[in-house]
């Protein structure tokens, strides 16, 4: 009787190994994988100085750009008083009819403008009395350089900075 | 007449003639095969014997940068693999990033193996902070990594989250076959160059705002896995290998 019990279990676990067995191998699947990854940082930002002299009735302006800025646009604008005109003009500076003067390169980290001359006009150089303020103001914008499909560069003048609150007018602006 | 063949087998005799038998037999083969090793010459022949070796290759713009391929010839079975670097070359040397402009990323698959196989790919885009942390706060969205689901391709949309697409080959891929890519250019986002945060603090002077941009500094980042499994039961294949349910019909995987 112990016999037959002995087989009995034989034969199961007999019968269990070639089940097991059978499907150890329907799991053994062949796969394979490959993986790669890369990224770039981003360098937003810029930080341009503008510098003047002034002799003779004119100014003379140039901007420079922080060596670790993003490359941007420079526009630029001069008030004065209305009885004495502003002439402004300079090589690569050109006249964009909204009162603004626009530098037509793109001015990379490290570089500067060539000179904006503004002339004030009208100087009634023998009435001046020692002391008599006179304001020319320069202001100027730099904006980031944004690229259309074909990969020609712009500038965004009207970009509004999302600031996640309000809204915002973009670019940079300082007054000299 | 039962009875009388057991009584044969248990007797001795029986047993003396079953031994005589099983001899005789046993020498009777022996010259049988060495008759027929002197009378027959096979003719000269070649076999071929098929490797199951799986491999896979991802391709980015032509140029193969990582892969895992078993060799079965090779120190009795090995896995030859390398672990390459995607957009290593995007930007041209000497120039830097340009928000909005698309460069091209071009992502395909290989069968670099010795048997069919169906594939997937796992891709990935989030954003690393300066200290190589992921960037939660910044959204994958603006990586703009153009997909191409025309030409047999096809995401699912089931797994894909806003940082993970996971996109199936529905064809079988042929030893030594190329994929069509998945994906075709990459760009950022031109809105990542607005993204500020701005604070303010009082000065002698009045008031000072100071604006900085939320992606300055931060690095984006692309991550494709592909996954192979064999032709073969394909269908329990990707189901035990890769956890989904697929059918297959024809050659044909669908979702």
């Amino acid at each position: 009787m112990r016999m037959k019990k002995a087989g009995c279990f034989i034969v199961f676990l007999a019968l269990i190994m070639a089940v097991t067995a059978g499907s150890g191998r329907a799991w053994a699947y062949f796969t394979t994988y490959a993986s790669a990854e890369g990224g770039i940082t981003i360098a937003l930002g810029d930080r341009t100085e503008i510098e003047e002299e002034f002799s003779n009735w004119e100014k003379r302006v140039t901007i420079t750009s922080d060596p670790d800025s993003e490359p941007v646009y420079i526009r630029a604008k001069a008030f004065g008083s209305g009885s004495y005109p502003l002439t402004c003009g300079g090589e690569g500076w050109s006249d964009g009819g909204d009162g603004y003067y626009y530098y037509d390169k793109i001015l990379s980290g490290g570089e500067e403008t060539s000179v904006l001359s503004v002339k004030i006009g009208n100087v009634p150089e023998n009435d001046v009395e020692d002391g008599t303020m006179f304001n020319v103001v320069v202001i100027y914008e730099s904006a980031p350089v944004e690229y259309r499909d074909d990969k020609t560069p712009y500038a965004d003048w009207d970009a509004v900075l999302d600031n996640g609150i309000s809204q915002s007018g973009g670019g940079n602006k300082e007054e000299e | 007449m039962a009875g009388r063949i057991r009584k044969l087998i248990t007797s001795p005799a029986g047993t003396l003639g079953a031994f005589a038998l099983a001899a005789g037999l046993l020498a009777s083969s022996s010259i049988g095969g060495a008759r027929a090793a002197l009378t027959y010459y096979s003719e000269t022949y070649t076999s071929r014997v098929q490797m199951y070796d799986i491999g896979v290759t991802l391709l980015e713009n032509g140029q193969e940068v990582s892969w895992r391929n078993y060799d079965s010839k090779r120190d009795n079975g090995s896995w030859q693999e390398e672990k390459g670097a995607l957009l290593e070359d995007m930007v041209p040397e000497g120039d830097s990033l340009r928000i909005g402009v698309w460069y091209p990323e071009e992502l395909k698959v290989q069968n670099s193996g010795t048997i069919n196989q169906y594939v997937r790919v796992s891709l990935y885009k989030y954003w690393l902070n300066g200290e190589g942390q992921k960037e939660q706060t910044l959204t994958p969205d603006l990586i703009d990594l153009e997909l191409k689901t025309d030409n047999g391709w096809m995401i699912d949309e089931e797994s894909s989250t806003e940082e993970r697409t996971i996109l199936y080959y529905s064809r079988v891929l042929q030893s030594g076959e190329t994929s069509p890519a998945f994906s075709g250019r990459l760009r950022i986002d031109e809105s990542v160059a607005k993204k500020v945060t701005q604070t303010t603090e009082e000065t002698a002077n009045g008031m000072k705002i100071i604006t900085s941009y939320d992606y300055d500094g931060v690095k984006f980042c692309v991550e494709a896995t592909v996954d192979a499994v064999q032709e073969h039961n394909a269908q329990d294949a990707i189901w035990s290998a890769w956890g989904r349910r697929v059918t297959v019909d024809n050659g044909m995987l669908s979702l």
